[in-house]
């Protein structure tokens, strides 16, 4: 159990937003993790980007799905009732376009979920997204334009592309964001030699990026908010590094695509390493 | 999407790239087309699992028939009998087989899923005939066992033998009159093909791509099929091919 924004999680153990649809799927899953964040919601619906939309490199992924969702209607008739029958902590991703849509997105969910995550760092889709991330007036624009629209926590997700998230976190913090989670994809590319041609330009995930993520949630951890770690946790062991490295709770994204149960075997193993302190 | 541990009992190299293994896993009912997401190795690179369609699925032991394309399949073809193996699956939507004269037409390792579909077809008493092209004659695996299935077979290849050709270029041999339904899997380039040459039936593509998930959830394999984006792992892999976006979407 642990307690974060007053708030009470079964385990520091989260799933992140984008990978695992809904969390109506493996209800196992959604029902034993600490929290789900839902795969990005926009004001109207977004059929996503064309193909190829991944592409494996050494120990991670390039995706560049581009926000595929049904929009906030949609999610909120259809969706959320069922999500909300698994009885978890949900926290709702948030990606606009313009500052407003961010908060009208919130205003239209509501108070009826445990908070929002606003993706400024989407780097797949051509407005907003990560631009608005690496611009700290602009986040603190969003997050002080969401902030009046709701007292649930707000927590701004962020990107460590072409920018520092300390100033970014801080400019968020200021504003009145209740917690930060990072890092989101690093940008990444790759190569078809043969045709001498890109196949794809994406966000990169996976063990790949533990080792940024980790170094950037740790420049964070005097920020006096919640942290929640991500990028490339695959284990027990990489999750326990992200605590060690001041984060509340951890997300787990990249790991469900090899194996959608891959969280409640994080959870088991991290619990084996905060008993044996000694590790 | 269901988790089996699984021992290797049989692999057999088919031809220079190309092999087979073979494990059991009862109270199955796998119909063709769908496939397991097979765990490489248990670090991390390759990440991803890699979706291998069932080539056969007798009593209870599922064979699959892999070729030799990259880093996975390479480290796969490494696996030895008696070694376990993490699959998921079967994933993939379930095909509704039609008893209707079928044309079932093969290019290279296409031939695994309508190895399986052929044999499903035979035990339904449904007429079908089997086209399979390959590069090389060498290449042209399951020969035996799909002419233990029916006379109705040509195999073709581009190199080799007395004539050559792809397993398109040998339709027009065929009264193509007879045929109700069609089920096709080969290189992008095929289906694109056969899908021009709009034979006057409908034909069913057994899609073949690189999967994030496998399971649906990532929204990593889309294709675009009569105008809207599919998932190939949950939507597919069998689409008709008359619907399927070559240029709004890749497989």
């Amino acid at each position: 159990m642990v307690e974060i924004f007053d708030i009470k999680f079964k385990n520091p153990v989260f799933i992140a937003s984008g990978v695992f649809g809904f969390g109506l799927k493996y209800k196992s899953v959604t029902r034993g993790v600490g929290a789900i964040f839902t795969k990005g919601i926009t004001l109207k619906p977004r059929v996503g980007n064309p193909p190829p939309r991944i592409y494996e490199t050494p120990a991670g992924i390039i995706n560049s799905v581009g926000l595929e969702n049904p929009g906030v209607k949609e999610f909120c008739n259809s969706i959320l009732p069922r999500l909300k029958k698994l009885n978890n902590r949900i926290f709702v991703n948030v990606a606009g376009f313009t500052i407003d849509e961010y908060a009208q997105i919130v205003e239209e969910i509501g108070e009826g979920v445990t908070g929002f995550e606003l993706n400024v760092s989407c780097p797949n889709v051509k407005e907003g997204g990560v631009l608005f991330g690496q611009d700290p007036k602009m986040v603190g624009k969003i997050v002080r334009m969401v902030r009046k629209r709701t007292r649930r926590p707000i927590i701004v997700k962020l990107t460590a592309n072409f920018c520092d998230p300390l100033k970014i976190g801080k400019a968020c913090v200021d504003a009145g964001a209740d917690g930060l989670s990072l890092i989101n994809t690093i940008f990444g590319m790759a190569f078809d030699i043969k045709r001498k041609k890109p196949i794809i330009t994406g966000g990169l995930s996976g063990p790949a990026i533990k080792p940024f993520a980790l170094y950037c949630l740790h420049r964070l951890k005097d920020l006096k908010v919640p942290l929640i770690g991500m990028g490339g946790i695959m284990t027990g062991r990489d999750a326990y590094e992200f605590l060690l490295a001041g984060a509340s709770a951890v997300a787990v994204g990249t790991a469900l695509l090899r194996d959608p149960y891959a969280p409640l075997q994080i959870i088991k193993e991290l619990e084996v390493l905060l008993q044996n302190k000694s590790v | 999407m269901i988790k089996h541990t699984v021992k290797i009992l049989k692999k057999e190299w088919l031809s220079a790239d190309i092999f087979s293994l073979e494990f059991n896993l009862p109270g199955l009912h796998p119909t063709p087309g769908q496939f397991f997401q097979v765990r490489i190795n248990e670090t991390f690179d390759p990440l991803l699992n890699r979706p291998i369609s069932i080539a056969d699925y007798e009593k209870t032991r599922v064979s699959m028939v892999i070729k030799v394309v990259g880093k996975g399949t390479e480290l796969l073809s490494k696996k030895k009998v008696g070694e376990e193996l993490i699959v998921y699956g079967p994933l993939g939507r379930r095909l509704k087989i039609e008893n209707k004269n079928s044309l079932l037409i093969a290019g290279g390792i296409g031939v695994a899923p309508l190895f399986f579909l052929a044999k499903r077809l035979k035990r339904a008493w449904i007429d079908f005939t089997f086209v399979y092209g390959a590069r090389n004659p060498s290449a042209l695996v399951l020969k035996d066992e799909i002419e233990k299935l029916t006379s109705n077979v040509i195999f073709i290849t581009e190199t080799g033998g007395k004539k050559s050709g792809t397993a398109l270029s040998v339709l027009s041999e065929l009264n193509l009159t007879v045929y109700e339904i069609g089920y096709a899997c080969g290189p992008k380039a095929m289906l694109k093909e056969l899908q021009k040459l709009n034979l006057g039936f409908p034909i069913y593509a057994f899609c073949e791509d690189f999967l994030g998930c496998g399971c649906g959830l990532c929204l990593g394999c889309a294709i675009k099929y009569y105008g809207r984006y599919q998932r190939i792992c949950e939507d597919g892999p069998v689409f008709e091919l008359k619907g399927i976006e070559f240029d709004g979407g890749d497989i």
